[in-house]
């Protein structure tokens, strides 16, 4: 089942915003109250709204805009049962935290009015729909897993641990003195009987119109982009003779790349040797972008070829060859549009104020500690605003959509370059899109999960987050940028508020367990399994 | 000087690391040196027993320190050797001001008995002190005094109906604003020198509440053995910074490949691990400032540099019961012979105490694939320490994931696929931490009989960023009961009764081990350079 992932940022009356801080500690203290199904803290929550694996509630206060209320959610399945079970939950406390808000200017005033006024009895499930914000990137660490299934997956797994430690209690335990093949039938017989779902199939993660979906996205979403930046070389191409033309794309060329040479490095004082090379990550991805290029032509030939013969009344055969010579002209053209880009970036790039010593409210600091480190997971929410100019918006949610895109096709093992850490996390852009709220569900400390992306995922997280004000220097989107590490750390914890409701559906579960669970029960599923697959299974025991 | 310090003698081990001039003069001989050729020591914990705060003559105890026990600097070896730290609140009593206070780190600045720091680092959580604190809580803290404003909050405003939420004050029974450690040859003179050291800080009000025994003897192969038995501190990092860090030659001392550090990591002032300056407490201009020969710090105008080359010492006293680690791993041993009569043959207390820590008795790493069992002694005769784990061990068939070793630096051992190795080695870098410390109380006679006598380790460790250090390697690798995709079991000899997994073909053993290590008092302390030794000592 496909897994969602939203959140809904509504602004909040100035004059309520503590009054919404309070109203969010009092949910979190009722939490372990009357558990109507499991045990222990959240236990009602869990069965109440059974499609959530990560939720919290939390208020940014207003620096720079009033404050803003955000529900983050990360469930099973579309959002309209979601959030009837929500409500069924804890709708009279979610109403009361609604009333805190300010009324949508918009056409959505009249709405909040029928679920927010003093005697109000609307549901309340429509208005969070309807405000619901779509993340520009998202990432689950445990791809296509529902909650009740990891649930009862690690269910299975204390129950080999249990049999492997207390069978025949009291004499020598018989599966010391079995081969890896005979202990996995051994164990197979003997959790069987309390895990019947072990003889069902287990379900795809990733069904096949999802993968395929995932596929055409990122396919259409190059192509696009291939054709945009042919655009310029499209009509320059048509504008003079050919000759001049590739005169032309070479001296700019040639002068850009000279311009880049002298303004590409490093600011005095800001580099960071890494290991990332563009040259490298050019030549790695050169036969897939080959493919790519190819593909655009064969889309844009079959469209612009009949188009052409409309315009032009040619025939098939001189439209086609007219076609393709011209969108090889253009695509000529790519390369150095693409430098033009990259210089002016580099350009304000090289303007940017960085921030050397984010204010952190030490009020705020003490608040976020209280709640870190119960359990093997923690929370985090950030809000940054966004660095002004047009580049820099169409950069962002180009390369938010493209990074989102490409993480649905190569991070869906969970792995984030050397690390599975993540269960849930997610960007999107509130306030008319200029602000950027970031939100992760992640396992071990705050300072270790910054730590793994200093020192093991810099590019790819300065690439995320270097369109924040005050982010450190940065050079072409994934230089230095995160590598400061204390600098960066600073201004991550400067960006964040208290996350004063969270829930985890499995707290004592990390991504990595989850998968070891899921290993574990694939294994088991079998009804055998040769002497080598089982050597291999056993290790995860 | 040695590079390896607590247990391998200066001619034995490869070539040492020292510091260039100026900083081998201006750093605590401490930071560079375990003082092995001083057998003896002690720790004095300093109590400043006048009230509030001094307003003048605040140093005058250290400088009283100074005349009967002057801290060595690092510039070569000496016949007796001191070093010192001390606390924030102790910086405070001594009446330094407040902006120089607020400069200092935070975790510093809070000390290590912050009641969230607390349960990071496993000690306590809800008001209750875990099984790993000695019973009835530890006997000495700073008592760093929780700060006002971050629990009354600042100033009330309108429309503010928020609860306020009152930070507990952890406090222990002994108070302690410095630390003096001495090394001396042998047992006597050590004693008639602590004498001395009292008479002299008896008229400043300053008291010793607590002491320690120290004893670091190496065998003649230069190991040093803890309480349990094991060789100890084999593995240090190794600081380098071109012309600052050098071999006796005077030419830079090599990055090591394995262990190599920046300097930054270990001495404040200099670039650290994530290619910063290692931040250091800073104070404004004056006479004495400049008197004491600090420097003027880099960036802030018109203020002195009261950090650079010195570093936080954690300092952590902690009890082992040695009788208790015994008897629980003949209990273990037992088990298994008696759940796997056919194939345990080998298993004893000591394969399995080995298994506990990562090493065997020697320090010698435990290996798969090897006729010993473990890695050979290297060309210096000592336990071998420049090995990675993926290629060598991948899966923990010889030195168990969970091991205390493993959890203390798993170099390239977390690395999920090949490609990945050289990242985590140079991550697991960035979180090392120079050990110093020393056991104290008498050794046992039969080690599975107790004799009620107090004995354990004086944990100290110096680094630069307390939280991406200590606290991380405490409480990341340590502590972490998911370390190396293991389930629900933390480290064997530091945490609490619990599991360790001991990977094994065709299946892993799970074996319960009890608690041996017990805190008994813990602290931050800053470690002052020598001119800021002066500096304070000026107040």
């Amino acid at each position: 089942m496909r897994q969602t992932t939203l959140s809904v940022a509504l602004e909040v009356k100035p004059e309520s915003y503590d009054h919404l801080s309070s109203l969010l500690d009092k949910l979190r203290e009722k939490r372990s109250a009357d558990p109507s199904g499991g045990t222990g803290p959240f236990a009602d929550f869990l069965t109440r709204v059974p499609a959530v694996h990560f939720m919290s509630l939390s208020v940014y206060p207003g620096f720079d805009y009033d404050p803003l209320f955000v529900i983050e959610a990360n469930f099973d399945g579309a959002p309209g049962p979601f959030w009837g079970q929500l409500e069924s939950a804890i709708g009279p406390e979610l109403r009361s935290m609604l009333r805190c808000c300010k009324r949508p200017l918009d056409n959505d005033g009249p709405l909040f009015d029928s679920i927010a006024a003093p005697d109000a009895r609307a549901p309340i499930a429509p208005y969070l729909e309807r405000r619901s914000l779509t993340p520009t990137v998202f990432h689950h660490g445990n791809r296509g897993m529902t909650r009740d299934r990891i649930l009862a997956e690690h269910k299975l797994f204390e129950a080999t641990r249990v049999e492997l430690r207390c069978a025949n209690h009291e004499g020598p335990n018989p599966y010391r003195v079995l081969t890896p093949r005979q202990i996995h039938a051994k164990l197979r017989a003997a959790v069987h009987p309390d895990f019947a779902w072990l003889d069902q199939p287990p379900p795809t993660r990733i069904p096949l119109a999802e993968n395929i979906g995932d596929w055409v996205r990122l396919i259409s979403f190059i192509v696009a982009a291939v054709f945009v930046l042919s655009i310029p070389g499209l009509f320059l191409s048509l504008a003079m003779p050919w000759e001049r033309y590739l005169i032309l794309l070479v001296v700019v060329f040639i002068g850009i790349a000279m311009l880049l040479k002298r303004i590409g490095v490093a600011l005095p004082g800001t580099e960071i040797a890494t290991k990332f090379s563009f040259l490298k990550f050019f030549f790695s991805q050169l036969v897939p972008l080959l493919l790519f290029v190819a593909g655009y032509l064969v889309v844009a030939v079959a469209i612009g070829t009949p188009l052409s013969m409309l315009a032009t009344a040619r025939n098939f055969d001189a439209a086609w060859h007219g076609m393709v010579t011209w969108l090889l002209w253009g695509l000529a053209g790519a390369p150095v549009v693409i430098a033009g880009i990259v210089l002016w970036l580099r350009v304000i790039e090289r303007r940017d104020a960085s921030q050397d010593a984010p204010p952190v409210d030490p009020v705020m600091l003490r608040e976020m500690a209280r709640r870190e480190d119960w359990i093997p997971q923690n929370h985090m929410g950030s809000l940054v605003l966004i660095k002004p100019g047009i580049l820099r918006m169409i950069l962002i949610r180009a390369g938010h959509r493209l990074l989102g895109l490409v993480l649905r096709i190569q991070a869906r093992s969970g792995y984030l370059g050397s690390m599975r850490t993540i269960h849930f996390a997610h960007w999107a852009m509130v306030n008319n899109k200029s602000r950027l709220m970031f939100f992760s569900n992640f396992d071990q400390t705050w300072e270790s999960y910054l730590d793994d992306f200093i020192e093991k995922a810099h590019a790819g997280l300065t690439l995320a987050w270097c369109c924040g004000v005050g982010f450190p220097p940065t050079r072409f989107l994934v230089k230095d940028g995160a590598s400061h590490g204390r600098q960066f750390k600073e201004w991550a914890r400067h960006s964040m508020t208290v996350s004063r409701f969270w829930y985890s559906a499995y707290k004592d579960l990390t991504a990595e367990q989850i998968e070891r669970n899921f290993r574990i029960a694939i294994g088991l599923r079998k009804r055998t399994l040769s002497d080598k697959d089982a050597a291999l299974w056993i290790n995860d025991l | 000087m040695d590079q390896r310090p607590v247990s391998a003698a200066p001619q034995k081990g490869p070539p040492s690391w020292k510091l260039a001039p100026p900083h081998d003069t201006l750093t605590q001989g401490m930071v560079v040196s375990g003082f092995v050729s001083l057998p003896t020591g002690r720790a004095l914990f300093l109590e400043f027993a006048w009230d509030g705060v001094q307003k003048k003559d605040g140093g005058a105890w250290l400088k009283a320190v100074q005349d009967v026990a002057p801290i060595t600097d690092a510039d070569g070896k000496d016949a007796r050797a001191a070093g010192i730290g001390l606390t924030w609140e102790g910086m405070r009593k001594m009446g330094l001001d407040a902006s120089t206070l607020a400069s200092f780190d935070r975790p510093f600045k809070e000390g290590m008995f912050q009641e969230d720091r607390l349960r990071r680092l496993g000690d306590r959580r809800e008001d209750e002190w875990l099984s790993t604190v000695i019973p009835g809580g530890p006997k000495w803290s700073g008592n760093t005094p929780t700060d006002d404003k971050w629990c009354g909050m600042a100033d009330a405003h309108a429309f503010d109906d928020l609860e306020k939420v009152v930070e507990t004050q952890v406090k222990t029974p002994i108070t302690v604003h410095a630390l003096l450690l001495l090394y001396e040859k042998d047992e006597e003179t050590a004693e008639a020198w602590c004498r001395t050291v009292g008479d002299a800080l008896a008229p400043h009000q300053v008291k010793i509440v607590h002491g320690l025994p120290l004893d670091l003897r190496p065998d003649p192969r230069g190991i040093a053995r803890e309480h349990f038995g094991f060789a100890d501190g084999v593995s240090q990092p190794a600081p380098f910074e071109s012309k600052v860090v050098t071999v006796r030659d005077g030419s830079d001392y090599p990055k090591d490949y394995w262990n190599g550090v920046p300097l930054g990591e270990v001495l404040m002032g200099h670039e650290n691990g994530h290619h910063e300056i290692a931040l250091g407490p800073v104070v404004a201009t004056s006479e004495a400032g400049a008197k004491a020969g600090l420097l003027p710090h880099p960036r802030g105008e018109g203020f002195l540099d009261l950090g650079l080359d010195g570093s936080y010492m954690v300092v952590r006293e902690l009890k082992q019961d040695v009788a208790a680690f015994w008897n629980s791993m003949d209990a273990a041993s037992a088990r298994i012979n008696r759940r796997d009569p056919e194939h345990s043959g080998h298993i004893t207390a000591d394969w399995i105490a080995s298994r506990v820590i990562g090493r065997d008795l020697d320090g010698n790493l435990l290996c798969p694939n090897s006729k010993t069992g473990v890695l050979p002694v290297d060309k210096y005769d000592q336990p071998d320490n420049d090995f990675l784990f993926y290629d060598r061990d991948k899966l923990g068939h010889g030195c168990p994931l969970g091991s205390h070793v493993r959890r203390g630096n798993p170099r390239d051992g977390l690395a999920p696929k090949p490609s990945d190795k050289q990242t985590l080695l140079d991550a697991a870098n960035n979180h090392r931490i120079l050990r110093r410390g020393r056991k104290y109380g008498p050794d046992i006679l039969d080690k599975r009989v107790d004799d009620g006598k107090e004995r354990g380790l004086l944990f100290i460790c110096l680094n630069t960023d307390i939280t991406r250090q200590f606290e991380f390697v405490q409480q990341t690798w340590m502590l972490n009961p998911n370390f190396a995709f293991l389930y629900d079991e933390v480290d064997p000899l530091l945490g609490p009764k619990g599991m360790l997994t001991i990977p094994e073909k065709p299946l892993r053993r799970i074996i319960e081990v009890d608690t041996f290590v017990q805190m008994a008092g813990g602290e931050y302390f800053f470690l002052p350079s020598m001119p800021a030794i002066r500096y304070l000592a000026s107040l």
